[in-house]
């Protein structure tokens, strides 16, 4: 068995980060990843980084606009120190060595987004999560720690109140293991593959997530999924946000800028839930075009200004959509893209059970609220996995020894490998596959209370279908076929979880929309919804929102 | 949408060293539209008939890095290659490995050599202690330093470089294309205080192994030009410390050599790259050569038009534009 001080969960942006603060403080860490650490989604983000870095903007511009873009849902003490570390981040992952996009005298560059008040979204073209990703990786290999490269986290052990360590699986040997940790991080990022259409990559199945609602953590407000507004029709490959940020147009059928509707004061840069909203309303009352989407125009950016500040999505609509983005209109429908809700957490990173933290996609703090605006992720990453990394390392100091029984790796993988032992049952794949596309249908950018009912009872038939899931490649080496069963576990644990949350939530809330009740209810609904696991399912439970300053007034754009 | 598809003839490499004596190749048929990636492909292979095919792969969008592979013998993304023209150019699709790293299953390779070349090169900032960064502010950097490596970044470690490359193949302990793309990156990076070092580090550890056949920059689907940049190392190494190398002392030898007449003098090249003592060593070598090959021994004529041939040096000599 191995032994650590500190466990992390994940490579990306959030874990990293973690495992650099806990390793600072001398902790002894090892970082737990499925993929190796420059292959994290992090590094799909493409738009960029917020801090109000400009002579005209201010912090608190950027906590009101957060504030008024979670529609209220977001707690306001953790946006007033999330917005008020964002300088301090940027410039310390500048001083790491990330390559940013500069403006010509030599100060980092910015750009509009949608939500804000100012331009004050940092970006290195249109890859700034790769660069960011890659400044990290390598600032991070100059500390001591241990790498579990392609090892998938199976369980979390909680025994006496407290986290032990983790069981994880590892590829290339084909073999559990348990690892002992006083403290464990979970960063393992999202879990858009709950849908069919979404600009998540295909490891991004809420591995720690599930894990964590496993041994009884709450996850908050997992009803609140966001759908990009442009994402490649065919294939769901996201167009970052800074296509409309540096001027990009939104048209429908009928070549009208429909957003003048919408949103009369900043258009295409309203918050994402509200121009998802917009669009996915333009296609249904028919006037998308045929075959039901809209078109976003960068023509009028001209070839050099496109070929240089969003080069990777013009090499996008190239190689994946046939299009050349600087002649002609790009074909888009809002796709899955983020996820509100996660692992519950406050501004340490700590959940409900003791030694168990959560940062980035995966933990939910709350900054975000119902609806979180563009280039506030990846800070968020930076920002709560350092706080999640220090509390994690503080954690260890003070605690005891974990003890694992050698029991514990026989029970914890009993239920994993009697999936391998069947001569018949259920193919991973199929009941991925099934689920993705009854989320996808009934679980979408509007929701219907009968849709979401019988989305509950599609979810639950999965989930007993899944008890009987066989894996039938019998190899020791690199088995995906057992990493898809098990993936396709935690997605069928989370999709139940939105479905229940969504449906108990009658009102609407930044992305988060009953045609049933298609206002927001402050009265009633002004709180985190909280989901635990019970053996028939989760129970919900409800906590207040942090206010300080900000009275919730409407939302218009 | 309806689309038109086309059958893919899939021949994929199989292989589990743990329970086969030797790789074999399996065909699949699908039907797809022709636009569609070679990964979706394999994925609708694992869906619909063979769960137990093994790749890697993440993101779908050539971000990750993760599904390089052999794609009809060249280095390529899967989620990037559409199945349509690899049909329609070679009538199948042929599906292997990357190259130069041993096979742990399928299509997946041991990625340890690979990542060992990268950390090789030291890939972190080493800041000057006597310039330090300005506190509480980024660090400020003109047009020029900024346009040298801004681009660098777009490397997304996939390895189809270090999978195409020769010199790999010849010497492992050639660092590769990515290795080295990714030094570059450093040694222009005005926030770095080990440039120097860095150089003549690299110069006599395996900058000078590069063969200049480009096909790193064939292969990189994020347009590094891995080449171009092992090319810029040299020329940053020569710059500042001199032809010191015999590789480096060969490069310039061979600019100088053809100069003279526009044509290259082989026998004269050996000893203005190699020097005295180590021609001595090639002595066996110039006589088997002598034997075979007489008119290699002989000094060359000046060319038809090497007038033309020095105004080109002139030029190139004074053209900047080149040196990063």
């Amino acid at each position: 068995m191995k032994r650590h001080d500190v466990v992390v969960v994940g490579a990306g942006l959030a874990g990293q980060r973690a495992a650099l603060a806990a390793a600072e403080k001398g902790r002894d860490v090892a970082i737990v990843s499925k993929l190796h650490p420059l292959r994290s989604h992090s590094g799909a983000a493409q738009g960029g980084i917020n801090a109000a870095l400009g002579k005209e903007d201010s912090a608190e511009t950027h906590i009101y606009d957060t504030v008024k873009g979670s529609d209220y849902l977001g707690d306001q003490d953790a946006i007033e120190f999330f917005c008020q570390e964002a300088g301090p981040t940027v410039v310390e992952m500048e001083h790491f060595g990330t390559i940013f996009s500069r403006a010509d005298d030599g100060s980092l560059a910015r750009r509009p987004f949608g939500g804000a008040g100012f331009p004050r979204t940092i970006y290195a073209a249109d890859r700034t999560g790769l660069a960011l990703l890659q400044a990290l990786w390598e600032h991070l290999e100059t500390q001591s720690f241990t790498l579990y490269e392609e090892w998938d986290l199976t369980n979390l052990i909680v025994r006496d109140g407290r986290v032990q360590g983790i069981v994880a699986f590892d590829r290339r040997r084909g073999d559990f293991e348990e690892l002992a940790a006083k403290s464990v991080v979970i960063a393992t990022g999202p879990f858009g593959r709950v849908y069919a259409r979404t600009t998540n990559a295909h490891s991004c199945t809420g591995d720690g997530v599930a894990a964590a609602y496993a041994v009884g953590a709450y996850l908050k407000d997992m009803e609140f999924v966001q759908f990009h507004p442009t994402a490649l029709l065919e294939s769901g490959i996201l167009i970052t946000e800074g296509a409309r940020g540096e001027g990009g147009i939104l048209k429908n059928g009928q070549e009208e800028r429909f957003m003048t509707r919408y949103a009369p004061h900043v258009q295409e840069l309203a918050s994402r839930d509200v121009v998802s909203r917009a669009i996915a309303t333009e296609v249904m009352e028919g006037r998308g075009f045929p075959g039901k989407y809209v078109h976003l125009e960068l023509m009028h950016l001209g070839r050099e200004l496109i070929e240089s500040r969003l080069q990777e999505i013009c090499d996008f609509c190239r190689s994946f959509a046939g299009i050349d983005p600087v002649n002609e209109p790009i074909p888009v429908m809002p796709a899955q893209h983020y996820m509100m809700g996660g692992v519950g957490t406050n501004l340490r990173g700590e959940t409900n059970i003791p030694g168990l933290f959560a940062a980035g996609e995966a933990a939910c703090v709350s900054i975000h609220g119902a609806n979180r605006l563009g280039g506030n992720s990846l800070l968020e990453t930076l920002v709560f996995g350092k706080q999640a990394g220090l509390a994690a390392a503080e954690f260890a100091e003070y605690a005891p020894a974990a003890v694992l029984h050698e029991s514990d790796l026989e029970a914890e993988t009993s239920t994993i490998r009697a999936m391998s032992n069947r001569t018949e049952g259920e193919d991973p794949q199929r009941l991925r596959s099934e689920l993705q596309a009854l989320m996808e249908g009934l679980v979408g950018i509007f929701r219907k209370p009968a849709e979401l009912t019988q989305a509950l009872s599609q979810v639950r038939a999965l989930k007993e279908r899944f008890s009987a899931v066989r894996v039938v490649d019998a190899s020791k080496v690199y088995n995906i076929n057992l990493t898809d069963a098990l993936e396709t576990g935690h997605l069928l644990t989370l999709a139940e979880v939105i479905v229940v949350s969504a449906l108990a939530r009658t009102e609407s809330r930044g992305a988060h929309y009953r045609v049933d009740f298609p206002q927001r209810d402050d009265k009633n609904w002004m709180r985190h919804t909280l989901a635990q696991r019970t053996p028939s399912g989760p129970t919900l439970s409800y906590s207040s929102v942090a206010f300080t300053r900000w009275e919730p007034k409407e939302r218009v754009y | 949408m309806a689309t038109a598809t086309i059958t893919a003839e899939m021949d994929v490499f199989r292989f589990d060293p743990t329970s086969e004596s030797k790789p074999r190749y399996q065909r699949y048929s699908l039907e797809l539209p022709p636009h569609a990636p070679v990964l979706t492909a394999l994925l609708k292979i694992r869906e619909e008939t063979d769960p137990t095919l093994t790749l890697r792969y993440s993101c779908r969008s050539a971000i990750c890095g993760s599904c390089a592979m052999l794609i009809n013998a060249r280095s390529r993304l899967a989620c990037q290659t559409p199945v349509g023209p690899e049909m329609e150019r070679h009538g199948r699709i042929v599906i292997e490995p990357m190259g130069n790293q041993p096979v742990l299953r399928d299509l997946v390779v041991e990625t340890e050599p690979f990542w060992r070349q990268y950390h090789r090169v030291e890939p972190y900032l080493k800041p000057d202690p006597l310039r330090p960064m300005p506190v509480g502010k980024e660090t400020p950097m003109t047009p020029t330093e900024v346009k040298r490596f801004q681009e660098t970044p777009r490397c997304i470690a996939c390895g189809a470089c270090y999978s195409a490359c020769p010199a790999v193949t010849a010497d492992p302990e050639f660092p590769g294309p990515m290795a080295l793309a990714k030094l570059y990156r450093y040694v222009v990076d005005p926030r770095d205080g080990a440039h120097q070092d860095r150089l003549l580090r690299i110069q006599t550890s395996g900058l000078w192994l590069c063969l200049r056949c480009h096909l790193c920059t064939e292969a990189c689907p994020k347009d590094v030009r891995p080449s171009e940049r092992i090319r810029d190392l040299k020329e940053l190494a020569i710059a500042a410390q001199g032809v010191t190398e015999p590789g480096s002392r060969h490069a310039v030898a061979f600019k100088d050599n053809i100069a003279e007449k526009g044509v290259l003098n082989e026998f004269k090249l050996a000893r203005q790259s190699l020097g005295p003592s180590q021609l001595l060593g090639q002595l066996s070598q110039g006589v088997k050569i002598r034997r075979r090959k007489p008119e290699l021994m002989k000094k060359p004529k000046p060319i038809d038009g090497h007038a033309e041939v020095v105004k080109l040096y002139e030029l190139l000599d004074s053209d900047e534009e080149g040196t990063p």
